[in-house]
């Protein structure tokens, strides 16, 4: 009743608050070649306050900007994914505000990648419910996967499709028994910003792989291999060239100097939530010094942090006293940091040389400071495409959004650690790049920064919530949360 | 005298000071106060193996899920963990999944991890400039390159780059373990020019010219005391 009394309380402060930030609250879905000027510091609506948005290089005018200009022949440009108001990603809201403003006309739901396969009848929302639901976006690899001279890699397994909800992996046009074989698997799209945190700590041997890391072609230098989902791109340049050959379909290359503008552009871009709205602003001198877009500027990026007196996102033990919100968030970081719980059966992490099971917190894998990605090339198996685990349906069966793979692998090859050699996933992620079992369902861990402008979360878009990432973390690993840790833990990761 | 000689014995049971212990078995995860220990039985007898650390420690743990083999010598002491100590221990998790192996024992009073062993001080080269060799060791039927295995390989590089090396030789080695109980376990045919080919991968990578490579393709036999120290890849850098 007295805690009931208190929250009331807050709430009713917080209404006023939110009135009071309310004139800022803004969306703005900027379209190619509109030529905004783009101030140098921007705030945007988000589910619990504002995002921040930065531009370190000052104020930005988009026109005749390759980010900004559309450079393929669907009518998108970078940004069309790549939306400051989101946090420099895209959420689900956003979409499906835009699939009502435009009749589902925008470049975002181009045939190709937003809509669940190419053949469907584009006109209909049902065509691009991944995008609209998941906000995931269809991306088409070849396979088996190809050496950078074309020459197909050697691969530890076959792939065969069970189930196919989008109709794209068995389609005789677009499948893998098309005449250029491809998997269809469906991604969000990552967040072009804080990228000096995303590019730094290269080595040029991968330690959970043991192998070679890849090395950016311009250069000869070893790649931090944390940009995508699957760590197919080296570069940024390599990545822009990618994206728009691919999702911006161009029929000519762009210029070098386009790709090197685009790079400019996204390298000097900050994103991190800016206000809460309930706790006000978020950067403030006495507080943790990692809050707010201009904290990820002036920090420098591939340092490792100390448990005690660098942790992943500063501390925040000022933060520690009366105030409800800022306690909540504050033990919300201790949990994050320090609350132990049984690490188990996650490949590249476990069978890196760690023990199964052996005894970790979130920061045990989500350990690069400012960021929270991890340092060492940072694809782990947590368990979210992979059956049993997975974040579908218990039974696939039943109700999976995404296509279903089953996966066998060859018995001269290394099994996958903890699932052996025959795989149901909703993504083989990094495995459908490198062709080993042990890789399937492997994926790239992401930023954990300007998340309340970007839901839903996962490479797979399962989460529509904080809460729904922290449950499924409490599930797969046990951790045994209550009701007020998780309550904490969302608040944390929500001012990020 | 006589009495500290009985004392050592009853503390190990029936298990004699330096012998050598090589065997496969489940790895069993006892919880501590701290970190994690991890244990495992053979005829009757718990061995203690080491603790969760970093995975730049020279120790890496065995897996639930997964059978191990484990070599090592009695060391002296009292029990860890409720196991008789090995050290040094060399420890292969076996590839295949294995869903039999998931004992993970809760704390016991009185049951504490040790602390974390110091760092092994990495061998120094400096002023050398003859020929020299690195040795990459590895865990039984496995090519895996970890840290350790990272750490010579990378110091191999640096010190060719270093004397301006014409000549770096890479053999790889398949190796027998003697287990215990008298049986053989013999490495799969062709993992030493698996671990050939992968380490001179890694020196081209490193920036290293005029690799040559060769592989041993008939195991080495074991004795049941050395047989880690021959599952090996050695590279030989001369000037």
């Amino acid at each position: 009743m007295r805690r009931f009394a208190f929250v009331f309380g807050v709430f009713g402060i917080a209404l006023a608050v939110s009135a009071q930030y309310q004139d800022q609250f803004k969306n703005v879905w900027i379209e190619p070649g509109s030529g905004v000027v783009l101030p140098e510091q921007d705030s945007f609506d988000s589910v619990n306050g504002t995002v921040g948005v930065l531009y370190a290089a000052g104020r930005i005018n988009t026109d005749q900007n390759p980010f900004f200009t559309a450079l393929g022949t669907n009518g998108r440009a970078c940004v069309t994914c790549h939306q400051p108001t989101y946090g420099m990603s895209v959420s689900v809201s956003g979409l499906s505000q835009r699939w009502h403003l435009t009749d589902g006309k925008d470049p975002v739901f181009a045939a190709f990648d937003g809509s669940n396969c190419p053949g469907l009848p584009q006109n209909q929302e049902s065509s691009h419910s991944l995008l609209l639901k998941r906000g995931l976006f269809r991306i088409p690899l070849s396979w088996p996967p190809k050496n950078a001279d074309g020459s197909p890699k050697p691969v530890e397994f076959t792939i065969e499709v069970v189930r196919d909800p989008t109709g794209c992996n068995s389609s005789p046009e677009y499948g893998l028994k098309s005449a250029d074989p491809t998997i269809s698997v469906y991604r969000r799209p990552r967040m072009a910003a804080n990228l000096k945190y995303v590019v730094a700590g290269a080595r040029p041997i991968v330690l959970k792989t043991g192998k070679l890391a890849d090395v950016d072609p311009e250069t000869g230098n070893p790649v931090s291999m944390n940009l995508m989902t699957d760590a197919r791109e080296a570069s940024l340049k390599t990545q822009a060239m990618s994206a728009i050959m691919g999702h911006e379909q161009a029929r000519v290359a762009p210029r070098g100097e386009q790709i090197e503008k685009i790079v400019e552009f996204e390298s000097q871009v900050y994103v991190a939530q800016a206000n809460h709205i309930f706790g006000g602003p978020l950067a403030l001198p006495d507080g943790p010094q990692a809050l707010g877009p201009a904290a990820l500027r002036d920090h420098k990026a591939g340092v490792i942090g100390s448990i005690n007196h660098d942790p992943v996102f500063g501390l925040f033990t000022s933060w520690k006293g009366n105030d409800y919100l800022r306690s909540s968030i504050a033990r919300g970081a201790d949990l994050f940091m320090y609350r132990q719980f049984w690490l188990r059966d996650a490949a590249h992490i476990n069978s890196a040389g760690m023990g199964n099971p052996m005894k970790g917190t979130c920061a045990s894998c989500h350990n690069s400071p400012m960021t929270g990605q991890d340092l060492s090339a940072g694809w782990i198996d947590a368990g979210t495409t992979n059956f049993p685990t997975w974040t579908e349906a218990p039974t696939w069966a039943e109700a999976s959004e995404l296509p279903v793979f089953k996966i066998t692998c060859s018995r001269d090859s290394d099994p996958h650690p903890y699932l052996g050699r025959l795989i149901y996933t909703t993504d083989p992620g990094r495995a459908l790049i490198s062709g080993r079992c042990a890789d399937v369902g492997s994926i790239v861990m992401q930023q954990l920064r300007g998340l309340a402008a970007r839901a839903p979360y996962f490479a797979n878009g399962s989460a529509q919530t904080l809460r729904e990432v922290v449950d499924f973390y409490d599930r797969r690993f046990d951790m045994k949360l209550s009701d007020n840790e998780k309550e904490d833990l969302v608040n944390f990761l929500g001012v990020l | 005298m006589r009495f500290a000689w009985c004392f050592g014995l009853c503390v190990l049971g029936a298990v004699a000071l330096g012998q050598q212990k090589s065997f496969v078995s489940c790895p069993i995860v006892r919880d501590t106060k701290t970190v994690p220990c991890y244990l495992a039985e053979y005829e009757g007898e718990t061995y203690y193996l080491g603790i969760q650390q970093e995975v730049t420690s020279e120790f890496h743990p065995p897996q639930l899920k997964h059978q191990v083999l484990v070599e090592g010598r009695v060391a002296e002491g009292p029990r860890v963990c409720g196991g008789i100590p090995l050290q040094p221990v060399s420890i292969s998790v076996l590839k295949e999944v294995n869903l039999s192996c998931n004992t993970l024992l809760p704390p016991e009073p009185g049951m504490d991890a040790p602390p974390v062993p110091r760092a092994v001080e990495p061998a120094r080269r400096e002023g050398v400039t003859g020929p020299q060799e690195f040795t990459m060791l590895y865990a039984f039927d496995d090519d895996y390159v970890d840290y350790a295995a990272n750490e010579a390989v990378t110091d191999a590089a640096a010190y060719a780059k270093r004397i301006g090396a014409k000549n770096v030789k890479v053999s790889g080695y398949r190796a027998t373990t003697l287990l215990s109980s008298g049986e053989r376990l013999v490495e799969k045919p062709g993992i030493a020019e698996k671990r050939a080919q992968g380490a001179a991968t890694l020196l081209r990578g490193l920036g290293i010219s005029g690799v040559s490579t060769d592989a041993k393709a008939d195991a080495e036999p074991g004795d049941g005391k050395t047989d880690p120290s021959r599952r090996r890849v050695t590279i030989l850098v001369t000037p």
